[in-house]
């Protein structure tokens, strides 16, 4: 592709050069010697223009063999008598050699300024396509925020509406009204629901705040009991805590480490029959804390055993309603493994479920405690 | 007082408050809670967070400027930080939307209590709570007759949750209560001493009846 026109130009300045000569040759007698060199310069610096550096080297070199053989007095032969000549000849090389330098200096700038600007093209393509990308991301990230903030907002402008009706419920309540305690029941559901879809928005948008610190487990299965008295059938719940001996000591997040309990004996009532138990209870082993919920549920298969934990998950049979989303243990795992803890299945021998959460434990210097 | 925008709540709140009060007023926004609270001086306002003149926080700590009684507050918040905020700017307590009326009352009614003994009780007389006794001026705690022998730490720990009964106490406001101005370790240790105190004072330490555990916030004494 580029040897045809480079050719081309060669063969047209190569023509030029012949007529120009033929031209002058016939003139030669009769013209001023002084436009001769001029003539030819025009024509090292075409050829140099349009077919680069070395036809016009080439042409240089030709025109000064022409001038010199043809135009030059003796006629027809390479002799230079007349210093005058010389300088001439000498003169017209070096402008000639020199114009086409510079001509093919300007030439590969232009080139070199054409290829950074397709350079530049490309790049900005790139970079355009890159923006479109980034632009894209950001979108759907900017649209998974969206989600989590409607999912907070919602659940969180939903709770004045719902205090409104469990208010009016209880008011209701009090003049013996039979459907205001079944409407009471429904809002805690809903409210439960609504509950969960906050969580579900916290976990995904990782905002869970944790402050890992000293605490006993008697505070917190405490807490947990106290938390569940609003729950039916928590009259369930038994804690298995030895008192008299040493208290058990870890280092965990109070709030969290109550909601995964909370979870578990959540969940636990749901697969506790009624005149059951449902047992809380904990202990030390080596660097753990572990805190377990055992029930006399039907028990998990081995098969589902891990997907208990992924949300949204029912167990095979389970009643669907019960008002939960399906993510408390999901979000009770989250809520161990956040604090370098663990929550697992087992089954428990004699039929159930037990859950155990293990903590890092922590061993409490009666000196450090600051009593005189 | 009743301090909400939302009609169904205000009137749902005052039939429930008939219960302990003879006479309740009302507000709908923070502006008129402010002016009613110093023009009325109502024994105690029930303050919700939401309203829609200004913010919550502003409205308690503008009733405080002038105020003593006890402020409970309605929240839709959830999160412990804005519990622990809020007992520091000065309420006395708060419930969580959606809230029982049961609940609430049984708030308001301690608050009530809190507020009168605090004006009668002679210091020097017994504080007696349950099966406990406690004599500020002897530093002595029995249970059911029988002393009960508490570290330094400990009773200035249960003295200040006692002194202010049915009100939650923030980590923070027990810590200055108990080691004053000083900082560092023994701080830490404040969740052992509860539970040192817990095993001296309650009859099942996992499910305390006097010293109550409000998670990620404080502890509060519970007058049974």
């Amino acid at each position: 592709m580029t040897m045809a026109p480079q050719r081309r130009h060669w063969i047209t300045w190569g023509l030029v050069l012949v007529a120009v000569t033929l031209v002058l040759v016939n003139i030669r007698a009769a013209s001023e010697q002084t436009y001769v060199p001029l003539t030819y310069l025009l024509v090292v610096l075409g050829g140099s223009a349009s077919g680069g550096r070395r036809l016009g080297l080439a042409l240089s070199v030709a025109s000064f063999v022409i001038i010199d053989y043809y135009l030059q007095t003796p006629y027809d032969h390479l002799t230079i008598t007349k210093s005058v000549d010389f300088v001439t000849l000498a003169a017209f090389l070096v402008t000639a050699v020199v114009a086409s330098e510079l001509l093919a200096a300007a030439k590969r700038d232009r080139d070199s300024a054409v290829r950074d600007a397709e350079e530049v093209k490309r790049l900005a393509a790139d970079h355009e396509a890159l923006a479109r990308e980034t632009e894209h991301v950001r979108a759907l990230r900017e649209g998974d925020r969206m989600k989590d903030f409607v999912l907070a907002s919602v659940s969180h402008d939903l709770r004045t509406p719902l205090t409104a009706i469990k208010a009016m419920a209880q008011d209701e309540a009090r003049t013996g009204s039979s459907r205001a305690l079944e409407i009471e029941e429904q809002v805690d559901r809903l409210t439960r629901m609504v509950a969960d879809l906050l969580d579900l928005s916290r976990l995904r948008a990782g905002k869970w705040a944790f402050s890992p610190e000293l605490n006993s487990a008697e505070d917190v299965v405490g807490a947990a009991i106290r938390q569940c008295t609003a729950l039916e059938r928590s009259e369930l719940i038994v804690a298995r805590l030895d008192e008299t001996a040493p208290a058990l000591y870890g280092t965990f997040d109070f709030v969290q480490t109550l909601r995964i309990l909370v979870n578990l004996l959540e969940n636990g009532l749901r697969f506790t029959p009624t005149g059951g138990s449902l047992e809380l209870a904990a202990r030390r082993d080596g660097p753990h804390l572990v805190f377990s919920v055992s029930d006399r549920g039907p028990g998990i298969t081995e098969g589902e055993r891990e997907r208990v934990f992924e949300a949204f998950y029912r167990p095979q049979g389970s009643i669907a309603d019960l008002g939960r989303a399906g993510i408390g243990l999901a979000i009770a795992r989250s809520l161990a493994t956040a604090q370098q803890g663990m929550l697992s299945h087992h089954a428990r021998d004699g039929g159930g479920s037990v859950f155990e959460l293990r903590l890092p434990a922590a061993d409490v210097d009666p000196a450090d405690l600051g009593e005189g | 007082m009743v301090v909400d925008d939302e009609f169904q709540i205000r009137r749902a709140l005052k039939n429930a408050l008939r219960e302990v009060a003879e006479r309740v007023l009302e507000a709908g926004s923070g502006a008129e809670g402010i002016d009613l609270a110093a023009t009325h001086h109502p024994d105690l306002v029930v303050l919700d967070l939401g309203l829609p003149d200004m913010a919550g926080a502003e409205v308690c700590r503008e009733i405080r400027r002038f105020a003593s009684m006890p402020i409970v507050v309605l929240s839709a918040r959830h999160s412990e930080e804005d519990k622990v905020s809020l007992l520091s700017l000065g309420a006395d307590d708060y419930v969580t939307k959606p809230f029982s009326t049961v609940e609430l009352l049984a708030r308001v009614k301690a608050q009530l209590r809190r507020a009168r003994t605090q004006l009668i009780a002679p210091t020097e007389a017994p504080i007696v709570a349950g099966d406990l006794t406690f004599e500020v001026g002897r530093r002595s705690v029995t249970k059911s007759g029988e002393p009960v022998r508490l570290t330094p730490i400990e009773w200035n720990i249960v003295l200040a949750l006692v002194m202010h009964a049915g009100r939650t106490l923030t980590h923070q406001q027990l810590f200055d209560a108990v080691w004053g101005r000083e900082f560092g370790d023994p701080q830490r240790y404040l969740r052992v001493h509860i539970t040192n105190l817990r095993r001296k004072i309650e009859t099942s330490p996992s499910s305390p009846k006097y010293v109550v555990t409000e998670p990620g916030v404080g502890y509060r004494f519970e007058m049974p």
